[in-house]
């Protein structure tokens, strides 16, 4: 949304627009010195093939060989103990192999194998690139999250959303420029979309959290009771009487007046493009608002789209904890791929049509996958070491598969791919070598990556 | 450094033919293995990369080994650990993205077996790597581990100065700048009272001093508020950022920590009690060790250790192991930060990079928290430690009512099996009501034990040194000590009976420690001035910032410990300063020459911070509940605070200090967070403050201020004062201290007169209140409020 629009759309009109053109009357024509805006755009390290980042989180683990990486084998050996030893740390006891309750079928010109639980996904696997050699530290939630989303398992650092916008800025001011939409309260809750010890303004805005219906979420402190024409009239007072007492030269004092003005902006801005009402029937269906199922998830992505559209950085929609299949794992599994099935694949069908999906990275996975030996007769512990993710758009390779699993689906065998590498390659898609993104904190330079990450070339376009 | 340059294979061959190996060995090697080691493993461990210090293009340099020891037992593949990594069956896996082929492995396999053979002439020799490294001459004259010696002050001529000012003085006379003249009355009583209190002067304040022409009228009222319950309000949270202090746990699990508060309320009574900060923080390291005292006392130093516990923690962590050290690590880099401005934590992987803090010393103090009880457990979800705090007699009193209660269950419960028999019946029915009743009763008079969180000595262990920070790597042993560079004492004499948190806490307070004082000293500066002497608060190492008066950080260090370390000794030489008392208006030639103001030409304004914004709110529209102390966490022991399907934790509906309010990790109450309130997870000596939309949101529209506003508008309203023009100076003396200027008052007038006339359809008493909530809500909004000048 541009200035005249922002005009044409708000009741308020010009009054507050003039707010710093009146606060500096007084003091001539002087420009104020102004405060180093630390969400400027900035430009990356080298040509990006993104510019800004959908992630669409699964919270509790989707498992890997229920969904995307099909084994056969798997099925041959339903029952067979494993015939090599699990990993020295697990999460829960579990027993022998358990064949996928879904079957699979391939799609597209790429020929992808996809579970029954994914039809409308599966209609989109000629634009994914699918890792499915992703590896973890961790194989507890807490830990995994943290791990997936700041790259450390076991400290408070920033999230990969917060390095992305400090690494550079935002493109539209009128809205924050990292956003996580309906985020989960548990396993770290804010943690996982907090700055750590990057400047506030890196952090990301919440719209509700997960127990907020995507159809009620604001930023906080949007709305008041205040009715806009009292609320144009103390603005106006507040302008008036700073006049008296600020000098233009006060570079300090003006540059929080006008954060007063981006913030009447904001109030306008960020309901509009949350309002989907603008949105045609057509648009509604694609992503399956208005059916029960799927209008949780739809909005959620459809706000995305909006979002991404402004110009906003980095936007997170989380499908809350509902992925943790222990046991119920046929019926929790259809109902949870269910609910967001439609909905991503209305998201991709949509950002390409509008030509944003080409420089628009969606990423789409979970904390970590699931065990393909049984826990319990109908479930799977938690899996670090193996398991998919996928990602379309932002210049990576279209109708690609990348790495794999054992014949099992138990480890990452082949190419590899730890979540390091994944933050890595992320940020490289973005324009930004991960070893040149640092913040120096408490005596030393970090990184989203610490130590690790090598950049995965084979995924790029 | 030793280079091995790469020869090309077919050379290679026939200098291999003028070793010992024999031929068909030689061939072996040339053919299966030196490839395959070319191929995949030099470009990490050779000439250009040594991960993980190792390199495999000689024999010897195999034999050396890394950071994990020898990567090759001749003879014996299975004890090698190039042939455990390439197979992939261990924590070690090389190639870390691709395995290998099985015939390569095989091959190498075969190769070891047969001795590993390497034919080439003169292999270099690399010594293998053991040991602590010796500190540099250079490292060891770094001005932070100088001990502090009392320099004199600076003369000042004509005049006896503050010494502060004296030392000040002298740096600013060698720029050509002068500092500002002093701030107006009115002014300096905001700047004092937010500084030492928190809160804003009431307009009775205001009055008073602005009419008290005695010469110690400022002292006077520097002496109040010292003396005031507030002081450890607003100054203990200051410590509960470096401590970072929380009500939960936040991380993976985030339980309710419920006894935290009495750590919290502690260290408010601490600061209130101007306690000595040796004593302060020897009772935080060991206040479970120290000797004598009441039994009051006793629990007050139990309290203390409180410290060590309410760091955030993994609780879900499938490695026990891994969860431990993990949980000691974020108590050394706390320790580390808090009292010696030392970044430990960056030695748990390796040495220090850029401060002498070796992995030696780093595990020389971990044994001793890995000594000390700080878990009851390392299950998932694992149990943090508490104590309880009784005395004896009522813990005595309440387990033999635990025991009463169970015996008179189990009696209970067998009667009343009977009574379902034949040969149960009516009096065994009627026994078991009886039994029942008894139960309730015990139940009811059951004694109630509070706990507090703290630490306890388990036994005392040394631990290894752990190589790239891994437990499943171990090294030498690492005998419990304090960092060389600072106490080049050697190993602690202590054994299996104690953790050696007692020494620690006493080595720490001792007088001539070079950083104790300086960095608590600084932390105080910080906390008057907006930054530190040393800006680094939390760093005073390398790559910390250097001191902009070296000296006047010594002579105020050494002040310190003379003065006993008094904390309100040390808030009133500090304030008594001409340099705290100056404007905040500067020269233009002093921004221009010193634009960070470092060498303190003009008082540096600064904003409030979160909790003097919402105290201050609550307090100038008479809405403060100034009750001290206690707990407001809605929560049972170890209940979840935040989690998927609740919402966000929802039990700031007070109106009492911020500083009681609970403080959830991982859902910081977003007022206060918005304000830039820190990071409770990890030590924070200096807050940041932002300029961000989401602040002037919450002005705008946060229902806080709007109740903040109505109840000042009421308030002023409810005065018999007369006229508009009246209402509206009762306005601003409660929020700014002053009258409104003529100007200021035309333009509300101005204001109210449109406010007041708009909805002409709503009763003029809604209109009425409406329109003067607005006028408040702008004041309290205006920078005048918002910034302590």
């Amino acid at each position: 949304m541009n200035r005249r629009q922002l005009l044409q759309s708000t009741a308020l009109g010009f009054g507050w627009l003039a707010f710093t053109d009146l606060l500096l009357a007084t003091h001539g024509a002087d420009t104020p010195p102004a405060a180093p805006d630390p969400l400027a755009p900035k430009p990356p390290h080298f040509p990006a093939r993104a510019k800004r980042v959908i992630f669409l989180f699964m919270h509790g683990g989707p498992s890997q060989v229920d969904t995307f990486d099909y084994k056969p084998k798997l099925t041959q050996d339903d029952g067979k103990p494993l015939p090599f030893p699990k990993p020295r740390v697990v999460s829960s006891a579990t027993g022998n192999l358990l064949r996928s309750p879904f079957s699979f079928r391939q799609y597209g010109q790429s020929g992808a194998w996809v579970s029954e639980l994914f039809p409308h996904i599966g209609g989109c696997v000629d634009d994914l690139c699918f890792i499915k050699s992703m590896h973890g530290s961790n194989s507890r939630h807490g830990g995994a999250l943290l791990e997936l989303h700041t790259g450390s398992d076991t400290f408070v650092r920033p999230s990969m959303g917060s390095w992305i916008t400090y690494g550079l800025g935002t493109e539209n001011r009128d809205l924050p420029g990292f956003v996580t939409i309906c985020p989960t309260l548990t396993h770290g809750g804010a943690n996982n979309y907090s700055s750590a010890f990057l400047p506030a303004v890196y952090q990301a805005t919440p719209l509700g959290n997960a127990a907020t219906p995507a159809s009620r979420v604001t930023i906080p402190f949007v709305k008041g009771t205040t009715p806009p024409s009292q609320q144009r009239l103390e603005l106006d007072l507040l302008a008036e009487l700073e006049r008296e007492r600020t000098t233009a030269a006060d570079s300090v004092a003006t540059s929080r007046l006008q954060s007063f003005e981006m913030a009447f902006r904001m109030q306008n801005a960020a309901p509009a493009v949350q309002d989907l009402s603008k949105e045609t029937a057509e648009t509604h269906k694609l992503y399956g608002i208005g059916e029960p199922v799927t209008d949780n998830f739809g909005r959620q992505c459809l706000m995305a789209r909006r979002f991404a559209e402004a110009g906003v950085r980095f936007v997170q929609c989380t499908h809350s904890y509902k992925w943790d299949q222990h046991d119920n794992l046929k019926k929790d599994h259809t109902t949870n791929a269910r609910e967001v099935d439609k909905p991503i694949a209305g998201l991709l069908t949509d950002l390409k049509r509008r030509g944003l999906l080409a420089d628009t990275l969606v990423i789409w996975g979970g904390e970590f996958g699931r065990t393909p030996v049984a826990q319990g007769k109908d479930g799977r512990d938690h899996n670090p070491h193996g398991f998919t993710m996928f990602l379309a758009g932002g210049g990576v390779k279209a109708g690609y598969s990348h790495g794999a699993t054992d014949e099992y689906g138990y480890y990452a065998v082949e190419k590899k791919v730890h979540i390091h590498d994944l933050h890595a390659t992320i940020l490289h898609l973005l324009g930004l070598d991960h070893t040149r993104l640092t913040f120096r904190h408490a005596g030393r330079d970090f990184r989203l990556t610490d130590v690790h990450g090598e950049v995965v070339h084979d995924l790029f376009a | 450094m030793v280079r091995t340059v790469l020869v090309p294979l077919a050379l290679l061959a026939t200098v291999g033919s003028a070793t010992a190996v024999p031929p068909d060995a030689a061939a072996h090697f040339e053919k299966a293995v030196r490839p395959v080691l070319v191929e995949k493993c030099l470009s990490c461990h050779g000439p250009e990369k040594q991960k993980g210090g190792l390199r495999l293009d000689s024999r010897a340099a195999l034999l050396a080994g890394g950071d994990r020891g020898s990567a090759l037992v001749p003879g014996k593949p299975e004890e090698s650990l190039l042939l455990h990594a390439l197979a992939h069956d261990g924590e070690l896996k090389m190639p870390p993205r691709n395995k290998l082929p099985a015939a390569d492995i095989a091959a190498i396999r075969d190769w070891i077996r047969a001795g590993a053979p390497w034919p080439e002439a003169g292999s270099p020799t690399v010594a293998p790597r053991s040991g602590e490294r010796s500190l540099t001459a250079e490292e060891k004259a770094f001005w932070a581990f100088q001990p502090v010696r009392k320099p004199a002050v600076p003369a000042t001529p004509g005049r006896t100065a503050h010494p502060i000012d004296a030392f000040l003085a002298a740096r600013l006379a060698t720029e050509g700048l002068t500092p500002a003249p002093p701030a107006d009355r009115r002014t300096l009583l905001r700047r004092i009272t937010f500084d030492l209190i928190g809160l804003p002067p009431t307009p009775e304040e205001f009055d008073a001093f602005l009419k008290d022409t005695s010469p110690d009228a400022y002292e006077k009222v520097v002496d109040r508020l010292l003396a005031s319950p507030h002081y450890g309000e607003k100054w203990g949270r200051r410590w509960l950022d470096v401590a970072r202090y929380a009500d939960s746990n936040g991380m993976d699990e985030n339980l309710a920590y419920v006894n935290a508060w009495r750590y919290r309320d502690y260290v408010i009574r601490s600061f209130n009690a101007d306690k000595p900060y040796d004593q302060f923080v020897r009772e935080q390291i060991a206040g479970d060790l120290l000797p004598g005292g009441t039994d009051a006392e006793r629990v007050e130093r139990l309290t203390a250790t409180g410290f060590l516990v309410i760091g955030p923690k993994m609780l879900a962590e499938d490695d026990p192991v891994k969860m431990r050290m993990d949980i000691i690590d974020e108590q050394l880099d706390t320790i580390g930060q808090t009292f010696l401005g030392l970044t430990l934590g960056c030695a748990r992987c390796h040495d220090h990079k850029f401060d002498p803090i070796t992995m030696q010393d780093y595990y020389g103090l971990a044994g001793i928290f890995y000594s000390t009880k700080t878990m009851r457990n390392y299950t998932v979800v694992a149990e943090w430690h508490e104590r309880p705090i009784a005395p004896p007699e009522v813990l005595a009193a309440a387990e033999q009512n635990r025991l009463a209660i169970s015996t008179a269950q189990s009696v209970a419960t067998s009667v009343e099996k009977t009574v379902h028999t034949a040969v149960g019946g009516v009096g065994a029915s009627a026994l078991a009501l009886q039994q029942r009743a008894r139960i309730a009763a015990l139940q009811k008079s059951q004694p109630v034990v509070e706990h507090v969180m703290a630490v306890e000595d388990g036994t005392g262990e040394n631990l290894k040194v752990h190589l790239r920070g891994n437990h499943l790597t171990l090294g030498d042993v690492a005998p419990r000590r304090f960092p060389k560079i600072l106490a080049d004492t050697g190993p602690l004499p202590i054994g299996a009976d104690r953790s050696g948190r007692r020494e620690l806490a006493e080595w720490l307070t001792r007088p001539d420690h070079p950083l104790t004082a300086r960095v608590m000293v600084n932390r105080v500066w910080a906390g008057h001035f907006g930054t530190g002497l040393v800006r680094s608060t939390d760093n005073f190492g390398k790559l910390g910032e250097r001191p902009s008066h070296p000296e006047l950080l010594d002579w105020l260090a050494a002040e310190f410990v003379a003065n006993g370390w008094s904390l309100k000794r040390l808030h009133r030489l500090i304030v008594t300063s001409a340099a705290y008392r100056m404007s905040s208006r500067p020269d233009p030639a002093a921004v221009e020459i010193d634009p960070d103001n470092r060498l303190l030409a003009y008082f540096p304004r600064r904003r409030l911070d979160a909790e003097e914004l919402r105290d201050g709110l609550l307090a100038v529209s008479g809405l403060l509940d100034r009750t001290a102390g206690g707990s407001l966490l809605k929560a049972k022991p170890r209940q979840y605070v935040t989690g998927t399907a609740n919402s966000n934790y929802e039990g700031y509906q007070h109106l009492r200090r911020s500083v009681y309010l609970p403080v959830i990790r991982s859902a910081v109450y977003d007022v206060l967070h918005t304000f830039d309130f820190p990071d409770p997870s990890v030590p924070n000596g200096q807050r940041t403050t932002t300029t961000i939309p989401t602040q002037a949101l919450f002005l705008l529209n946060g229902e806080l201020v709007d109740q903040a506003a109505t109840a000042l508008a009421q308030a002023v309203l409810e005065q018999p004062a007369g006229d508009d023009s009246a209402h509206i100076r009762l306005a601003y003396r409660r929020v700014h201290g002053r009258d409104p200027t003529p100007a200021e008052q035309n333009k509300v007038l101005a204001y109210l007169k449109v406010a007041v006339a708009t909805d002409a359809t709503l009763p003029a008493s809604e209109r009425q209140l409406r329109a003067w909530r607005g006028l408040c809500r702008v004041l309290l909004a205006s920078n005048e409020f918002v910034f302590v000048e």
